[in-house]
């Protein structure tokens, strides 16, 4: 007896110099991460051996007190570094334990029948708050693991521990003044922990809740007015807009993101969703000025740290990992950001400002700096439709020696690699054999290949831009050679596939073929227009016509030349055909190098008009 | 090298956790300079830059430093950015990717390390990178690298890192795409023990046109570009080779590979061997090697052995190479390998060195058995140590836990006999042990018994002196039981009941071994002590008993004549009150009803029952050694002697007129007032004890006989000595004799 009492003194004394030392510690906070983690690894083994010590013996009533504390700061600190299992089991072993002191056996290892008798078994002594502490870390654990029906479950008690917080936690506090030696320490006072417990709970169920198309306003509102960390409410805030944006209020939605940048400047997540809904309203201006603001926030290193420092020990992050909360928080990487800015800028005919973008964009996939390069899901496309797509840039800002050395890089590097041909199945039928590897091989081939064929194209608009029209029919002509390798297998299979069929990439691939086909005969067809051989012109632009029907510059061209052969008539009626329907704009459903840019000799249409009305009266 | 080495050391401490103390050889001092030792280069925890588990291999790129771990369940190639903040920060962590394992079977040898290696387009050299490019790093052919990595990777220039794997495969990961992950290039199907490139071409200026890599077992994969355009967009041939294994380690320069069996150092040169000239990819013996893969690398041997390291050939301009090895002895070697034409390779092999080597093998083995069996013991006996403590602590929680009322699994009893040694009587306590525990006493464990007097003579100051005694003793496992024996009273003396306490002692000084001597604790907290149970001795238990009351004494014994005589003589001494000894007596009633009952005594003949039930029943745990009762059938007289050799006479009566309540009357009758005393108390404990409805009256006289009896006593131990016997006070005499005059019954 008289060993026992003295151990328990010394592990007491153990505990408290533990957690004082983790609480003076914690204090002294450093910026650094990783030391924060080692210093928390050594904590948490510390108290894991006297913990261990502790449960070496069986349970008794005189030092469960002393127990019940020591699992708490242990668990606390496994919390910490994120090990929810091992916290997890503790906890049970502990609720076990309990019972065995007071003689149940409830014979279930159910994490919640456990607490329930647990709880019962102590109400009315100096235990219950203890035990309810630890059914507080028992809720963080199912929180982290997303287990919300267990939380739901306890919901009862949960309520009874927001009750009583004030209370009992007061009346310990009392306690441990009277005597501070005698009572075991906690690192982490229970009541700061049910309140990050609420908001977090707030927000993940809300998470939750949204994508599982509930409204969550009421809750979300209620919860942001609590008192928590800044970048918690703002949370609220955010998630109260996602729900109005799903209840088909975009400028509600609006101001919740805006509200929430204003509580917490570091939540750029409002700042990308309020990019997406100004992509929905189709205000692009607005959605550039909200994507160039994200971009440069998110190069500022203070925003790819951990936001949330509001606790020291226990960061909200740990309770914040739900699926659903994680795919509504999530943010795209500078890069990517950084690329949609770039695309948004030269479709809605901000192209200088897109070409600086795509430059910026580049110098970084270059550069020796490696951060933001390896985000988990990259949504960047592949760097040779990177290059293409900020070659296209280039000569749409008239700059083709630029254009033209990018397109040599993607040449260099990719044609090596081209196969001798490419053999296409019919859709149908890979569909029903399923992906083989020979069809992923021919696809990369057929990808590599649009690849080369894209650069030649371009390379044949610089030259055109550049009025050296023989160099141009070379590179479109070489374009043209690469295209025709592609073989349809299928003999019933449709060249002209319409794009709105395609279900895939590869329905992609095809209408960017066909486009890249139509282009390049086009391009060649205006090029041998423009050196007078009027015949080949001819050729070429009428079978352009053929592989894209929609290609406007095309048939302005065709009947230019007709005009020129001196078939007014024909001539006439394709232009009448070409008044209808204007060349369309820059679209973001295909690569911009597989749509008319623009780039060539243009037909004046009022000259056109004029020649018609020549033309008219005879 | 002193450079790359201090950079390898920099970058390895960075990674341990711990503080690291490295020996790093002097200069160039390693030939034959035994006076220089290792130096010893203590590295601070500010070097830490990256804190990570299991790190099997290193590789640092440009700014970017790699670390490969195995984790449960896959590998994780980490990448950090070197260039740090601050000189006491950790490296900001890049990212992070994972290959999932084969099959946690296959890799149950973690002790294999992974292969680590860099690769890069020819045409481009990392701009921080020193004219000579580091170790495992290797500019490789744009063609070829195009080829294995794709355009994406060409396009953007990027560093690609090759690593080889315990489970063989080969993988690689382009560094600067954005979205790229860990692919697998080949499976080798048996540890990847290097990865290297060499120069198929001089016209390759520098950038290697195949890349290499060797199992453990010897197989090796030759990777090389094809002809162009041959094979859909692929076009990179796979040569599947075959070396006598196992590899240890390897190196290679620009065409030869050496690589290390552990006992012979090996020789392949890649392109000048039987199958073909350097350069020529002709297609012939690409096929030719492809079907008979064994035939195309021929190693030459180099006749050292006991390599486990080696690092990077210098060739010099006149064509030598120079390798510097490691032994697994720790030796720095530099082998110099001079020019060699084709009859060299066969000539050479000296046998002494070969011999040599394998004595130290031998040696070695011998070292490093030695060093196990060590450790082993070790390690058996902190075993053994904890599962004793483990014991200990199980018996301290079972016996620490019960009140004193419980019966303990863990107790002691005892019996008491007269013995005769040296012409000296004196009782002896025989204490028997017993476990009934489910644990084992392990050796360590210590019987202490005290023995305690109630009472003791006036001239040990009046305080109770006790004794103590203790008996190691060695294993007592479950239901087993150990035997001491200690003497508790010697004749004449009279200080009874005695108070025998036992308690369990444990030391851990056992323990501690070697380290006693080193560190001493204090006596109190290296043992401890668990309380068992207390017996008790009282006059009953060492009443001896003599034959039947004879009318006259006749001892024949010279011995007991001589006490007699004795005492007779010390009696005439005190003078001449004990001239004429006075009879003292004392009485305890009985209802019969109440014997019958509670001592379950047949009502036949009570009074011979009774007798025997008084001086056999075992109270307080002891139980006295008797060889029969030596009564007459009908008697109902015992007499005896007390430990203070006063004769004693216990007579049992029945008093049947009382009817219907049969009295049953036990009378002690003795010259000495401590023994009709002590013998009163020792009748009523033993009642009191066996009958648990006595009440309260009982209990409260009792209360009152026993401190008037050790009143009594301290007065008459004065009045006997002989002090002034004149002074004894006579009310005192008079109030015990009233009290014993008309006793209580019990009922």
């Amino acid at each position: 007896m008289i060993q026992s009492t003295s151990l328990l003194e010394s592990w007491t004394q153990e505990n408290n110099q533990l957690a004082s030392g983790c609480k003076l510690q914690d204090g002294q906070n450093e910026p650094n991460r990783e030391h924060n983690l080692f210093r928390q690894r050594r904590w948490s083994s510390d108290f894991h051996r006297l913990l261990r010590k502790i449960q070496g013996i069986p349970p008794h009533l005189d030092r469960a007190q002393l127990e019940l504390s020591v699992v708490y700061n242990t668990c606390v600190c496994f919390t910490a570094q994120s090990q929810f299992d091992e916290a997890e089991l503790l906890l049970t072993q502990t609720a076990q334990r309990l019972l065995q002191i007071a003689g149940d056996d409830p014979g279930t290892s159910d994490p919640s029948v456990l607490w329930r008798t647990a709880l019962k078994s102590v109400t009315g002594t100096a235990l219950h708050r203890r035990v309810l502490s630890l059914l507080c870390l028992q809720w963080g654990v199912w929180l982290a693991k997303s287990r919300l029906t267990a939380v739901q479950d306890f919901q009862e008690e949960v309520s009874l521990l927001e009750a009583q917080s004030g209370a009992v936690w007061n009346d310990c506090r009392a306690e441990t003044k009277e005597k501070i030696s005698n009572i075991p320490i906690l690192v982490l006072d229970p009541r700061r922990l049910v309140d990050l417990l609420k908001i977090c709970t707030a927000i993940v169920q809300g998470a939750e809740r949204l994508t599982e198309g509930w409204s969550v306003l009421s809750a979300l509102q209620a919860a942001s007015a609590s008192p928590a960390p800044r970048a918690l409410i703002a949370y609220t805030h955010l998630l109260s807009g996602s729900c109005l944006a799903h209840m088909n209020r975009p400028q509600m939605a609006l101001q919740c993101y805006r509200k929430a940048l204003e509580t917490d400047p570091r939540c750029v997540c409002a700042l990308y969703q309020s990019a997406l809904i100004y992509s929905r309203l189709e205000n692009s201006q607005a959605e550039i000025q909200a994507l160039r603001i994200l971009h440069s926030m998110l190069l500022l290193p203070s925003t790819t740290e951990p936001a949330m420092a509001a606790d020291r020990l226990l960061s909200p992050s740990l309770f914040l990992c739900s699926q659903s909360l994680s795919s509504l928080l999530s943010v795209p990487s500078a890069l990517s950001v950084l690329h949609s800015l770039a695309l948004k800028c030269v479709i809605h005919s901000r192209v200088s400002e897109g070409v600086e973008c795509y430059l910026d964009l580049l110098a970084a996939l270059q550069s020796e700096d490696q951060h933001g390069v390896h985000a988990a899901v990259s949504t960047l496309p592949k760097l040779p439709r990177l290059y293409l797509e900020a070659g296209a840039a280039l000569l749409m800002a008239r700059r083709p020696a630029d254009c033209m050395a990018l397109c040599d890089e993607v040449i260099g590097s990719t044609l090596d690699l081209l196969p001798e041909k490419v053999l296409l199945e019919d859709p149908v039928a890979r569909r029903v054999a399923g992906s083989g590897e020979v069809t992923e091989e021919a696809e990369n081939g057929l990808v590599r290949l649009l690849w080369t064929a894209a650069a030649y194209l371009l390379q044949g608009h610089c030259y055109s831009q550049l009025k050296d029209w023989k160099q141009a029919v070379t590179h479109y002509t070489r374009c043209i050679n690469l295209l025709v390798k592609v073989h349809y297998k299928d003999t019933g299979f449709s060249l002209q596939m319409p794009c709105a069929d395609k279900d895939a990439e590869q329905g992609v691939d095809l209408c960017v073929l066909q486009r890249l086909k139509g282009l390049s005969l086009a391009g060649r067809g205006i090029s041998f227009a423009q050196i007078d051989r009027l015949r080949e012109a001819l050729r070429d632009l009428q079978l352009s016509r053929q592989a894209h029907p929609e290609g406007v510059s095309a048939r302005r061209w065709y009947g230019e030349v007709l005009w020129r052969l001196d078939r007014k008539q024909e001539a006439a009626a394709c232009w009448e055909q070409t008044w209808s329907n204007p060349i369309p704009s820059l679209s973001e459903a295909l690569p911009v190098y597989a749509q008319e840019l623009q780039s060539g000799p243009l037909l004046d249409s009022a000259e056109l008009r004029q020649k018609l009305q020549e033309l008219g009266p005879t | 090298m002193g450079d790359r080495l201090e950079n390898c050391c920099r970058c390895a401490s960075n990674v341990c956790k711990s503080d690291l103390t490295f020996h790093l050889f002097g200069g160039q001092s390693f030939s034959h300079d035994a006076g220089s030792g290792p130096t010893e280069l203590k590295i601070s925890t500010e070097c830490l830059v990256a804190v990570a588990d299991r790190v099997s291999s290193l590789l640092v790129v440009g700014s970017v430093l790699l670390t490969l771990c195995r984790t449960d369940a896959s590998w994780s190639l980490t990448l950090y950015q070197i260039q740090r903040t601050s000189q006491s920060d950790p490296c900001d962590l890049l990212a992070s990717f994972s290959l999932p394992l084969v099959s946690p079977k296959v890799q149950s040898d973690t002790e294999s390390r992974c292969v680590l290696v860099c690769v890069y387009p020819g045409d481009l050299m990392p701009a921080s990178s020193p004219p000579h490019p580091p170790r495992s790093h290797y500019p490789l052919q744009p063609l070829l690298f195009r080829r294995l990595f794709g355009a994406e990777a060409a396009l953007s220039k990027s560093p690609v890192v090759l690593c080889g794997l315990p489970d063989g495969r080969l993988s690689f990961l382009p560094l600067r795409i954005p979205g790229s992950r860990l692919r697998i290039l080949h499976s080798l199907e048996q540890s990847v023990v290097f990865v290297g490139a060499s120069a198929v071409m001089e016209t390759d200026a520098g950038c290697a046109g195949c890349l290499i890599a060797l199992g453990k077992q010897g197989r090796a994969v030759l990777i090389r570009a094809g002809r162009a355009g041959l094979e859909g967009g692929g076009g990179t041939r796979f040569t599947l080779g075959c070396v006598p294994g196992p590899v240890e380690c390897a190196c290679m320069d620009q065409s030869r590979v050496y690589y290390s069996t552990g006992s012979d150092l090996l020789m392949v040169d890649l392109w000048d061997g039987s199958s073909g000239t350097a350069g020529r990819q002709g297609d012939k013996e690409d096929e030719a090697s492809r079907s008979n893969p064994a035939a195309f690398l021929t190693p030459i041997s180099l006749n050292v052995s006991g390599v486990v390291a080696l690092h990077q050939p210098a060739r010099s301009s006149a064509g030598e190479v120079q390798l510097l090895s490691l032994s697994v002895r720790g030796r720095l070697q530099s082998i110099r390998l001079p020019v060699r034409t084709q009859e060299d390779s066969l000539s050479k092999g000296p046998s002494s060195q070969v011999g040599r080597s394998v004595g130290d093998i031998l040696s070695a083995i011998g070292d490093i058995c030695e060093r196990a069996s060590v450790l082993k013991t070790i390690i058996r006996s902190k075993n053994q140590i904890l599962k004793q403590l483990n014991q200990v602590v199980n018996i301290s929680f079972l016996l620490s836990n019960r009140s004193e009322s419980d019966l303990k699994p863990v107790r002691c009893r005892g019996s008491v006999r007269w013995s005769r040694l040296l012409q000296r009587d004196s009782l002896n306590l025989t204490c028997v042990l017993e476990n009934l525990s489910p644990f084992v006493l392990e050796r360590g464990w210590t019987l202490s018994v005290t023995v305690l007097p109630l009472s003791c003579p006036l001239e040990a100051g009046g305080e109770a002196s006790s004794v103590n005694y203790s008996f190691p003793f060695s294993g007592l496992g479950p239901g087993e039981s150990v035997e001491v024996s200690l003497p508790v009273a010697a004749a004449g003396d009279a200080s009874f009941p005695v108070t025998v306490t036992c308690s369990l002692l444990f030391s851990l000084w056992r323990f501690l071994g070697q380290e006693e001597a080193t560190a001493p604790l204090d006596l109190q907290s290296a043992c401890f002590s668990l309380p068992l149970n207390t017996l008790t001795v009282d006059w009953l238990h060492a009443l001896r008993l003599s034959d039947p009351p004879a009318p006259a004494r006749s001892s024949s014994s010279p011995a007991d004549l001589l006490q007699g005589f004795i005492s007779s003589r010390q009696l005439r001494c005190r003078g001449g009150q004990a001239s004429r000894p006075e009879e003292y007596s004392a009485r305890v009633r009985v209802s019969s009803e109440l014997l019958r009952d509670a001592l379950g005594l047949a009502p036949g003949s009570p009074r011979v029952s009774l007798l025997e039930w008084l001086l056999s029943e075992g109270c307080g745990g002891v139980k006295m050694e008797r060889k029969g009762i030596k009564t007459d059938g009908s008697s109902s007289v015992i007499c005896g002697s007390a430990p203070d050799n006063a004769t004693v006479k216990l007579t049992v009566n029945v008093e049947e007129k009382t009817k219907p309540l049969v009295i049953v009357e036990v009378q002690v009758k003795s010259s000495s007032v401590a023994a009709v005393c002590g013998l009163h108390h020792a009748v009523l404990r033993r009642i009191q004890v066996h009958t648990l409805s006595l009440q309260v009256i009982l209990k409260f006289l009792l209360k009152i006989y026993q401190s008037e009896f050790s009143r009594t006593c301290q007065v008459w131990e004065a009045s006997s000595v002989g002090v002034s016997s004149g002074q004894t006070p006579p009310l005192l005499l008079r109030v015990y004799q009233q009290l014993r005059d008309g006793p209580l019954l019990i009922l």
